[in-house]
């Protein structure tokens, strides 16, 4: 099972990030999300994912997706400052043992979906 | 900490500069459930002080379908009367996150100041450094020196430290549900922003019974008629007004509220190319349309989409009610946007645009995509929808879509999140007092 991102269906609504707080903490919160609405660009109305992977980020930008290994820069390139929370959260794992994806589930546009 | 709830009300005393925090008792929260009824309660118990209520809904913040809103109570300077102000995008859900349901703001402060609430912490600041920058540069400096993108910000801009009657309470940068003046008392106040940024956490009572009925709800949003909708066109084309032909040459991208299932917010650009999607140098491109209202005022004028970007964005900046500048400017036959957007500091009112209710006709009077059974006395139906939206917390708007969000869904979910036993008799009476 994958989750596959179609940023250009995401709305920003964060629904994704409270259902991924809700599987690590069994609460509802906002800071422990695996998944991160990318929404600091927000007077360009410049808006995606960004999810934490075991060693990956994965940036899911409107203009396509980047899959960034963590701690690894690119040389003469600033890392991103909207990544920076994320770092010191949970990986993604699937929602291990969860019959489905919650991320998903709460998705009001299919912007996250699961693929094969 | 209770369940979807803080049980926390912060009281800010401008004169004193002071902050304190009252217990939210469980008494209080059964008679008076929440949001706009609570801010009610508050303002009354506080009412020799002139206050400003801010309070959320028990499902803001939540993930109920639609739960963004936080409501703005105080005495209209425009109609005299108390009123209600929705505020959305994640202000609500941040001040929740932050550690109070509720802050009651009350005095006048000896200069002017910003409040900075975070992590269950409030602290009054000096706002020398704000006062007199607009709307738009204050939130930009209060993210910067904070150091946090992603601080939601209620603010004034020149018309609110003017007392202006037409002021509007701007939600980051963008209009909020304001069509009191509230921006008006802020500037009073001397208050010129308030900070909020929250990182707590909720526990629900029944947390599976909480989540599955959430998805229900959600799910019953995705197959109804909202379907396939996004943005104030769809929008529009509901009250007769079709924007498709005028908005194209600007016509960037929808956005939604916190976990609002449909993408009401429109992005207008006039900077760049609105069909780029990537992002590029250009820092202010154009405006987010929150209130569809906002624009077909300019419209009316036979201002192009273009120039109503241009009129829009120095209206927020300048912290004036743009339906209310929209109107001003149709009554004088204003059509210059270089006259206009020279005036806006200078616009005065009366100007009836505040609608016939304390709640704010940002939302359109009648249903959206979804009919409802009871819709037939429109005016009534209507209010009763907002009096709901107003006190658990939903966002004003999705309220007139969402049938499936009935009043009893709505309660059941806030007896099983909290484990609280409110009635729906509860309910009638709490409604009966707003």
């Amino acid at each position: 099972m994958k989750l596959k991102i179609d940023p250009i269906k995401c709305i920003q609504c964060c629904a994704c990030e409270m259902a991924c707080g809700y599987r690590w903490d069994r609460a509802l919160s906002p800071v422990t999300s695996s998944m991160m609405v990318y929404r600091t660009r927000e007077k360009k109305n410049y808006f995606g994912l960004i999810l934490k992977q075991d060693e990956n980020l994965l940036l899911a930008r409107p203009e396509g997706i980047e899959i960034q290994r963590i701690g690894v820069v690119e040389e003469g390139v600033e890392a991103d400052a909207s990544a920076k929370p994320i770092m010191l959260r949970e990986a993604c794992d699937l929602c291990d043992g969860l019959e489905t994806l919650l991320c998903v589930s709460y998705c009001p546009t299919g912007a996250l979906q699961i693929g094969e | 900490m209770g369940n979807l709830i803080n049980e926390n009300i912060l009281i800010i005393d401008l004169s004193k500069n002071e902050t304190s925090e009252e217990y939210l008792e469980e008494e209080f929260i059964k008679e008076h459930i929440g949001g706009a009824a609570t801010n009610i309660a508050l303002y009354h118990q506080y009412e020799d002080d002139d206050p400003i209520i801010i309070g959320t809904g028990i499902l803001t913040g939540t993930l109920a379908p639609g739960g963004s809103l936080a409501v703005i109570t105080a005495k209209s300077p425009r109609t005299g009367e108390i009123c209600h102000a929705p505020v959305n995008l994640c202000i609500g859900a941040e001040l929740k996150y932050s550690g109070y349901d509720y802050v009651v703001i009350k005095g006048v402060a000896e200069k002017p100041v910003y409040l900075w609430i975070h992590d269950a912490i409030a602290d009054i600041n000096d706002a020398e450094h704000l006062w007199e920058k607009n709307a738009w540069e204050t939130t930009d400096t209060l993210r910067n020196d904070l150091g946090e993108a992603l601080i939601q910000n209620l603010t004034i801009g020149e018309m609110g430290e003017k007392e202006s009657d037409l002021a509007q309470v701007i939600s980051n940068y963008w209009s909020s549900g304001d069509r009191w003046g509230f921006g008006a008392l802020f500037g009073k106040k001397k208050l010129k922003s308030i900070a909020i940024r929250g990182m707590g956490l909720f526990d629900m009572e029944d947390e599976k019974g909480f989540l599955n009925l959430c998805l229900e709800l959600l799910n019953e949003s995705k197959n109804s008629q909202m379907a396939g909708k996004q943005g104030i066109i769809d929008i529009g084309n509901e009250l007769d007004a079709d924007l498709k032909e005028w908005l194209d040459p600007v016509l960037h991208r929808n956005s939604a509220c916190f976990n609002m299932p449909y993408p009401g917010n429109t992005f207008l650009k006039n900077g760049e190319d609105p069909k780029i999607l990537k992002e590029t140098d250009v820092e202010e491109p154009g405006v987010l349309v929150t209130d569809i209202f906002e624009i077909l005022g300019f419209k009316e004028l036979g201002l192009t989409s273009k120039d109503t970007v241009q009129v829009l964005m120095e209206c927020l900046k300048t912290g004036i009610d743009p339906v209310a500048a929209a109107q001003i400017c149709i009554n004088k036959e204003m059509k210059s946007v270089n006259e206009i957007i020279a005036s806006l500091g200078n616009f005065k009112g009366p100007v009836n645009t505040t609608g016939k209710t304390a709640f704010s006709p940002c939302c359109p009077e009648k249903s959206v995509f979804n009919k409802f059974d009871n819709e037939n006395d429109t005016q009534d139906w209507w209010v009763r929808r907002q009096k709901i939206a107003y006190v658990f917390g939903i966002h004003q708007t999705y309220s007139i879509m969402s049938p499936f969000l009935s009043e009893e869904k709505l309660l059941e979910l806030v007896n099983i999140g909290t484990g609280l036993d409110i009635s729906q008799e509860d309910v009638e009476t709490v409604i009966a007092k707003l």
